[in-house]
């Protein structure tokens, strides 16, 4: 027998040689020095690599109760929100169905189908960036499986009593007033649409479907505003620096005279200006609730944004480059600090 | 039946989020998408519940890059509810640190030989990673010998380079 190749030294140390070939490679390491020393080699390589994997594994915590996906109670939150996409669109037909028959049965556009919808959605352009992010999520879990919407069911229309506070504004009735065949774009496939209506009515609060329409339709705004309120406190609790204006990544650039800089790796969640753009802050997810945020701007010029030092308790600061850089976050000076040192031009 | 995607959960759950978690990096997504995907086992009952999942993470984690790199265009979320059973963010950094330097080397690795090695440390056998890449079962050996090799070397590269860097 000629000298073993790695990949089936590999897949001894794997315990995956069947059993006649691990025979044979077994007689010939007995008489083979050379192949012995190769296997002890390609065992060290394997647990290296191992180990390496290993140091770059999630925190082991305790298996969530099954009982839990089963009733889909963690949805990922672009799967909660396309629900409440998806709501709001249900909720706007049914009260189109409303308004035909109360208000304006022969007024209703027989012609607008499906692409009047989507046309129109898209043209209710958010201003609010939470929004943005949301409309932005809404359509990962595209519809392969469009179905035409039956007129509402029994439970659908209850929530007309609600809509009711929205029954005046023209904006809501621009869009809602559709005729029954319009498609629900923003609906899962059968399937998942079943699990997730079994699971409406137990889990999702109906302040979800409420802050759907909000989102869906600002300037449905003022006459929503109670429930805008709601959803508001809600869901913007967390936003930071909601007055600073959100740039892109060439404006940055331009405003900075330079890439704008972060932490290579982390996930990037939003980049933006001070009021005045001479400032910029890089916001960047430690994880997925932990946030830091990067401020910087040229190191020759005066900046105001002073309102970084007074809303972080803790600032550091360093030169990339000819940027100024200093970094806030909800962690200590020292890890901070380990941050700040990996700051560098994003790509 | 349910029962038996329950059992393939407790045995498997752990393992899919740490394959997830090398794919998008992030523990909360991860888990969020680990959940899915037996969200999604529920709905299509699949013959080989184990098999598929890996599939359909590995999708879903594609999907997510693809997103991730659009809403780097407009994202201003800051999706930070606090949560009670969240780690304290300082015993992170130091992983986090080592997290990145290994996901650089990962990223050296040809998308095969990373995904085979990735399977394995998921507790996949040689015969279901054949399955899942479509490699010959013979060739699986050789191709995580290879994997394991250059994730060594990229790694202590990355620290070599690392250190000219911090010290020069």
């Amino acid at each position: 027998m000629s000298h073993v190749d790695e990949g089936t030294l590999h897949a001894y140390l794997d315990g995956e040689l069947p059993s006649p070939e691990r025979a044979a490679l077994e007689s010939h390491l007995a008489q083979c020095a050379t192949c012995r020393a190769q296997l002890a080699e390609e065992r060290a390589l394997l647990e290296r690599s191992a180990a390496l994997l290993g140091s770059a594994r999630p925190v082991e915590r305790a298996v969530p109760p099954f009982e839990q996906v089963r009733r889909a109670t963690r949805r990922p939150w672009y799967v909660r929100t396309e629900f409440a996409w998806a709501a709001s669109l249900v909720l706007a037909v049914g009260l189109g169905y409303y308004l035909a028959d109360a208000i304006a049965p022969r007024e209703a556009p027989a012609n607008r189908g499906p692409a009047a919808v989507a046309s129109t959605v898209s043209e209710s352009v958010p201003t609010d960036p939470l929004v943005i992010a949301r409309q932005e999520n809404a359509p990962a879990q595209k519809s392969t499986a469009r179905r035409p919407s039956a007129p509402p069911p029994l439970e659908e229309k209850a929530q007309l009593s609600q809509a009711d506070a929205y029954r005046r504004d023209s904006d809501v009735m621009g869009y809602a007033a559709q005729p029954p065949a319009v498609s629900l774009r923003g609906a899962a496939p059968l399937p998942f649409d079943t699990v997730r209506r079994s699971n409406a009515r137990e889990e999702v609060p109906i302040a979800d479907a409420q802050a759907g329409v909000v989102e869906i339709s600002p300037r449905a705004g003022a006459a929503a505003a109670p429930n805008a309120n709601r959803a508001d406190s809600r869901s913007v609790r967390n936003l930071v620096s909601t007055s600073w204006p959100v740039i892109s990544r060439g404006k940055a650039a331009s405003l900075l005279g330079d890439r704008p800089v972060g932490v290579p790796g982390l996930v990037t969640r939003g980049i933006r200006s001070s009021p005045k753009g001479d400032t910029v802050v890089v916001e960047q997810a430690l994880d997925s609730r932990t946030v830091i945020q990067i401020f910087q701007h040229p190191a020759n010029t005066e900046t105001d944004a002073l309102g970084a030092r007074e809303r972080a308790d803790r600032v550091l600061a360093r030169y990339v480059g000819r940027l100024r850089v200093e970094i806030s976050g909800p962690v200590s000076t020292d890890s901070l600090n380990k941050l700040l040192e990996q700051v560098e031009p994003l790509p | 039946m349910p029962d038996d995607i329950a059992e393939v959960y407790r045995n498997t759950y752990p393992a899919l989020v740490r394959f997830l978690y090398r794919k998008v990096w992030d523990q909360g997504r991860a888990e969020d998408l680990a959940q899915e995907a037996f969200a999604r086992a529920l709905v299509h009952r699949p013959d080989n519940t184990r098999g598929w999942l890996f599939v359909v993470a590995a999708n879903m984690a594609r999907d997510e890059a693809r997103k991730a790199a659009r809403e780097r265009r407009h994202l201003t979320l800051l999706k930070s509810e606090p949560d009670a059973t969240e780690l304290d963010p300082e015993e992170s950094i130091d992983a986090h640190t080592q997290a990145q330097q290994v996901r650089v080397a990962l990223e050296q690795l040809t998308p095969r030989d990373r995904e085979a090695l990735l399977l394995w440390d998921a507790g996949m056998s040689y015969d279901e990673i054949a399955t899942q890449t479509g490699l010959a079962r013979g060739a699986i050996g050789t191709t995580l010998a290879r994997a394991r090799r250059r994730l060594v070397e990229a790694y202590d590269a990355g620290q070599e380079g690392g250190q000219h860097v911090a010290r020069g």
